[in-house]
């Protein structure tokens, strides 16, 4: 393991959040992004779980080092500390349960307070393949979105893929304002490549207002 | 009692276990004793059907019972019987029972393996209600302020007992609850492999909760040069999962015996100490 570990290089280490309530499928969207497959049903996250990915942005090697975190209400103030220098954080809700979209605001102003103001949110309105049990209308959250500063992302069941797509614009995004001010970026020295990369294949969309 | 020969009074002559009574047997004592504990039985099982009856709000919070071991055979919807009713039942009645803790996540995973020994609801109830309304500190509460104290108690015991390592971890800033908050919470289920879980049970219920810092202690230390390799944050993070792996914690005996003495001795008045100070580092943290 270390020495895998020793042969990645990347450009750039990116820290990111998976929040939201409880059930809302942070863990299934970590899974689909380390794993690129689908996991049904996963043990509830207990504390933080961690996994990265080098990815190619515009060139660069990134790193995102995720942190999926607990969603019970009572473990926030155990994963409170978890945020600190975090670059940015998706957002989870359910689309068919209004109370993990009216939680929202509360993540959002842990996100601001404890990892920075400046921190890239992705807000994302998970389990679309439940549509018919929907209680959240796009709208909304996209109107939700535009208070806040944000773009907005929703997930179709066969295509989680884009979601982490935004985390590649994202990353992008942190690149490109690298030098200035992101707290948690670290710029390492690239040394050579390895072979966990892939490519993002389609142009990158900024994300506005964030 | 001698010298009666009908069939009711055999029964009495024979144990329940099926062993004879000796001639001289207390029956009078005996009968004294175990009316007096029929009382605490009945009260048990009147408890445990009144807890049963009555739902409430703890039913919200445990609407994704398919997330307990969903690799478990005997928790999956298909299973006859279904374990997920038995677990539902379970933590329905504790939510019920201790209403300042009501439903934490770990909890499940903890009345989960109960079950799957005891095979049985009511038994599972009793022995959750002993873990964490007598042996462990208030992990499970809302504020979870034993967890956070006890993390941080294990923090200080590293720093006696293993200094190169709290050493590295002050250094990469790496917060002792990112590595073991799941192994207090969960009490090692799905961290060590679950005959060695078990063995650790054993001694939790026996000498209380002391034995998850002797186990935690005992992996650390062993594992100590293999940690101090880490050379970042992630790297370190990687090396606490890494060491709850392969043979030392698969062997349970050994690693039983491993745990009374590699971390050393080991008092309860040094934990109440340490317990006593954390906390109120906790408490001064907000």
């Amino acid at each position: 393991m270390s020495q895998a570990a020793m042969s990645e290089t990347y450009d750039f280490l990116f820290k990111f959040l998976v929040i939201g309530n409880a059930g809302t499928g942070k863990s299934c969207l970590l899974h689909q992004f380390i794993e690129k497959k689908f996991k049904d049903d996963s043990n509830h996250t207990i504390g933080v779980e961690f996994g990265s990915k080098i990815i190619n942005v515009g060139g660069k090697y990134v790193k995102l080092q995720i942190w999926d975190t607990a969603g019970q209400e009572r473990f926030r103030s155990v994963t409170r500390s978890y945020y600190r220098g975090a670059a940015g954080a998706l957002l989870v809700y359910d689309i068919t349960s209004r109370e993990t979209y009216n939680a929202l605001t509360n993540w959002l102003t842990d996100a601001r307070m404890l990892a920075s103001q400046n921190i890239v949110i992705i807000l994302c309105g998970n389990k679309k393949d439940l549509d018919a049990d929907r209680e959240v209308t796009f709208l909304e959250a996209s109107r939700f979105a535009q208070e806040n500063g944000k773009r907005i992302r929703s997930r179709k069941n066969g295509l989680r893929y884009s979601v982490w797509r935004c985390c590649l614009e994202t990353a992008e995004i942190t690149t490109k304002s690298t030098s200035t001010k992101c707290s948690g970026m670290w710029v390492l020295k690239k040394q050579n490549t390895t072979s966990n990369i892939f490519t993002l294949d389609t142009e990158a969309v900024r994300a506005n207002g964030v | 009692m001698a010298g009666l020969e009908d069939g009711r009074e055999w029964a009495y002559r024979v144990d329940p276990y099926g062993f004879e009574r000796p001639d001289d047997f207390d029956y009078a004592s005996y009968e004294a004793f175990f009316s007096r504990y029929l009382v605490v039985l009945t009260r048990r099982a009147i408890k445990w059907s009144k807890l049963l009856k009555g739902k409430n709000s703890i039913q919200k919070s445990l609407k994704d019972m398919n997330r307990t071991f969903p690799d478990n055979v005997k928790f999956r919807k298909t299973a006859d019987p279904c374990l997920q009713h038995t677990l539902y039942n379970v933590l329905v009645a504790y939510g019920h029972h201790n209403k300042a803790v009501g439903y934490c996540q770990g909890m499940n995973f903890i009345a989960g393996y109960l079950i799957l020994i005891t095979k049985n609801e009511e038994e599972s109830f009793w022995l959750l209600d002993a873990l964490i309304g007598r042996i462990l500190p208030d992990y499970y509460s809302p504020a979870m302020l034993g967890l956070k104290t006890d993390q941080e108690v294990l923090g200080e015991l590293v720093k006696m007992k293993v200094p190169a390592v709290a050493e590295l971890m002050e250094r990469h800033g790496v917060m002792w609850t990112l590595v073991v908050s799941r192994w207090f919470i969960c009490l090692f289920i799905d961290i060590l492999p679950v005959e060695t879980v078990l063995r650790i049970w054993d001694c939790l219920f026996y000498e209380g909760s002391k034995i998850i810092f002797r186990v935690a202690l005992t992996l650390i230390k062993q594992h100590q040069a293999f940690i101090l390799e880490a050379t970042n944050f992630p790297d370190i993070c990687d090396k606490f999962k890494q060491i709850t792996k392969g043979t030392f914690v698969t062997e349970c005996h050994t690693f039983m015996q491993k745990i009374f003495t590699e971390p050393g001795s080991l008092s309860m008045a040094t934990i109440d100490k340490l317990r006593e100070t954390c906390r109120e580092k906790v408490l001064s943290q907000g």
